[in-house]
């Protein structure tokens, strides 16, 4: 089960560290070791200031008291950028063991640190993607994403937008101004808005790529300057020195500030429980990547972490057919991205946005 | 007798094609459709070599993205790749009728095959036996007429495609080939721009390299049912919708004037 999380039990993990309970999470996790009277103190003292906040029974429900004691140290951990080396390996070693409890199957959570001299980038070739969606489903594959049949249980972080391809032609040459004193908005090349259609997400043709289809791939950009970052109140999601923003699951409160300050839509909320099933689940995590999330957090791409930081390539890049995906090291003058950024017609998505994204597209 | 043989090809190759249908095997496809394939096993327990998509069968993630692979032959202009990073699944064995075709029909010796008698022009001719074999092969898509049969494979060895000086190259490196036209396509390709990795992603890192033939279909590059060269596939499903929606139908509409 994940950790209860309500907003009105969160500001707890705000309190000065003399609060008792906060001590918890330096505490070694050692079950059945001499540790287990403060152990059951602090969790008798936890209870008194707490029962009124959340639900009484959250902790007292679990059966087994080793895991109860893994979701308590877990609820007070402190934020894992603040934590030191110690702390962030207990707080690893703590939810290896509770995944791996959970989904019945050795899960490791890895917490590689960003090398030095690498600048992660991402290159995209928009003429070349045909819109078949497998970065999307591999992502999923991947990244342990929500996968239930209700709404709102389906979570994938990839959005492939198809839109109508603009043409240059003779005919279209004088058309699409905009009439009278009006500003164009939207509407392409020749073609005013309100004639063309503005984008779709939920194409479903027998066969892609349909003819004058363009299709856009979007997820998170990896911005140097990131809108997402400067709203966090609780600053739970930043932005790691290889280039990639992560998000501390179990520090995020989930108002969803960044979600709304995001212009990429590259965001997702679990509105509700996350449905991962045992088998489909992928053991190899990373603490700021694919864990399985819980309830009430907020989650997007953050470029396989647990792939990348180990030298792999991100599972959208390796599943494409037509290979449009490209990733590298922006500081390597020889890796992939920096040769097509020397070589192509390269843009960024609202560049106007100042947001400098990692993700780039390009053409040939 | 020729005749018999052929008969007997087909029906070696009918046999090879029911027998893999009734196998219980998953078998997905890793670029395209009729390209390399790969049979779902355990590299070991919990570990799936591939995993795939239960809509289209589309390979969606390696487990070992180098499971099966051979170093990547000599390549004129490779020299700053150090031995071993880069590899490739050999193409030779998937191609079905490969082993046949040095031997039954074109195996360089008869007397409609030896060079001076060779078509006067470079038309291709309409071969019962092939196209049954090879259904790309009675509408050949590639060159805009220019192209035929010779321009790519070899004469007398039929197992083997051609380069530039007449000297045969491996079914596994069909760049050397390839390249004789798209020498652009070719550069990018070797810069790892063009085409598909999968591996290591840095730039001195192992990886496994899909040659031109994995992604594309050399037989009908020109399919004019799509706008791209790489064949139309069936996507994957579209993403679920919010909470509250009935269905989509709000994209197919033009939104309003500004
Ligand atoms: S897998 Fe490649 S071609 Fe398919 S939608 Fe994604 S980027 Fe486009």
């Amino acid at each position: 089960m994940a950790p209860k999380k309500t907003p009105l039990a969160d500001p707890v993990k705000e309190q000065p560290s003399e609060c008792p309970a906060q001590a918890a999470s330096a505490e070694p996790l050692a079950p059945g070791k001499t540790t287990t009277s403060r152990r059951d103190f602090l969790k008798a003292g936890g209870m008194l200031s707490l029962s009124s906040l959340m639900g009484a029974g959250a902790l007292m429900a679990q059966s087994d008291e080793a895991r109860a004691a893994i979701e308590w140290a877990e609820h007070f951990q402190g934020n894992y950028r603040l934590m030191t080396p110690k702390e962030k390996a207990e707080a690893r070693a703590r939810l290896e063991k509770r995944y791996s409890a959970e989904y019945g199957k050795k899960v490791t959570v890895d917490g590689t640190e960003a090398q030095p001299n690498v600048l992660m980038g991402y290159a995209l070739n928009v003429r070349k993607c045909i819109g078949c969606r497998r970065c999307v489903k591999a992502c999923v594959a991947e990244n342990n994403q929500s996968r239930g049949k209700e709404a709102g249980q389906n979570i994938e972080w990839i959005q492939v937008l198809k839109m109508e391809r603009g043409e240059f032609s003779k005919e279209k040459m004088n058309q699409g101004y905009p009439e009278g004193l009006g500003i164009q908005v939207g509407g392409n090349a020749y073609s005013p808005a309100g004639t063309v259609l503005e984008g779709q997400y939920f194409y479903e043709p027998a066969a892609v790529p349909e003819k004058d289809a363009t299709y856009m791939p979007i997820a998170c950009m990896q911005c140097e300057k990131p809108p997402c970052v400067k709203v966090c109140p609780v600053r739970t999601t930043y932005r790691e020195p290889d280039g990639v923003v992560v998000i501390d699951y179990n520090w995020c409160i989930g108002c969803r500030m960044c979600m709304g300050a995001c212009p990429y839509w590259a965001r997702r909320f679990n509105l509700t429980t996350p449905v991962l099933p045992k088998e489909e689940m992928n053991p190899v995590t990373h603490y700021l990547g694919n864990r399985p999330r819980m309830r009430g957090v907020v989650e997007k791409c953050h470029w396989c972490l647990q792939r990348t930081r180990q030298g792999r390539y991100p599972a959208c890049v390796e599943v494409c057919p037509v290979g449009a995906r490209k990733f590298g090291n922006l500081l390597d003058p020889e890796s992939e991205v920096s040769l097509i950024l020397a070589r192509k017609n390269v843009f960024r998505l609202k560049a106007d946005l100042n947001t400098f994204p990692k993700f780039f597209y390009f053409y040939d | 007798m020729k005749k018999l043989a052929s008969n007997i090809m087909i029906l070696a190759f009918c046999c090879g094609m029911i027998s893999s249908a009734f196998s219980a095997d998953t078998i997905c496809f890793e670029s395209r459709k009729g390209s390399s394939e790969v049979t779902k096993r355990d590299l070991k327990p919990g570990l799936p070599n591939v995993k795939c998509s239960s809509k289209t069968g589309a390979v969606l993630w390696w487990g070992d993205p180098f499971d099966g692979t051979v170093p990547l032959g000599d390549m004129p202009l490779l020299g700053n790749i150090p031995p071993g990073k880069a590899v490739v699944k050999p193409r030779a064995e998937k191609l079905a009728i490969l082993p046949m075709c040095a031997v039954a029909c074109h195996n360089g010796v008869g007397p409609t095959f030896i060079p001076p008698t060779l078509p006067k022009d470079k038309k291709p001719k309409p071969l019962p036996t092939m196209e049954g074999l090879l259904p790309d092969a009675k509408n050949l898509q590639h060159g805009r007429g220019g192209l035929w049969c010779l321009d790519c494979h070899h004469t007398t060895q039929r197992n083997k495609l051609v380069n530039n000086f007449g000297d045969p190259v491996s079914f596994d490196q069909p760049q050397l080939l390839c390249g004789k036209c798209h020498g652009d396509k070719l550069r990018d390709w070797r810069d790892g721009i063009h085409g598909k990795r999968i591996g290591e992603w840095a730039s001195t890192g192992k990886k496994r390299w899909f040659v031109c033939t994995e992604c594309h279909n050399p037989h009908n590059v020109q399919d004019g049912a799509r706008n791209r060269g790489f064949i139309q596939i069936e996507p994957e499903t579209p993403p679920q919708l919010p909470r509250g929606m009935k269905n989509a139908r709000h994209e197919l509409l033009p939104g309003v004037s500004h």
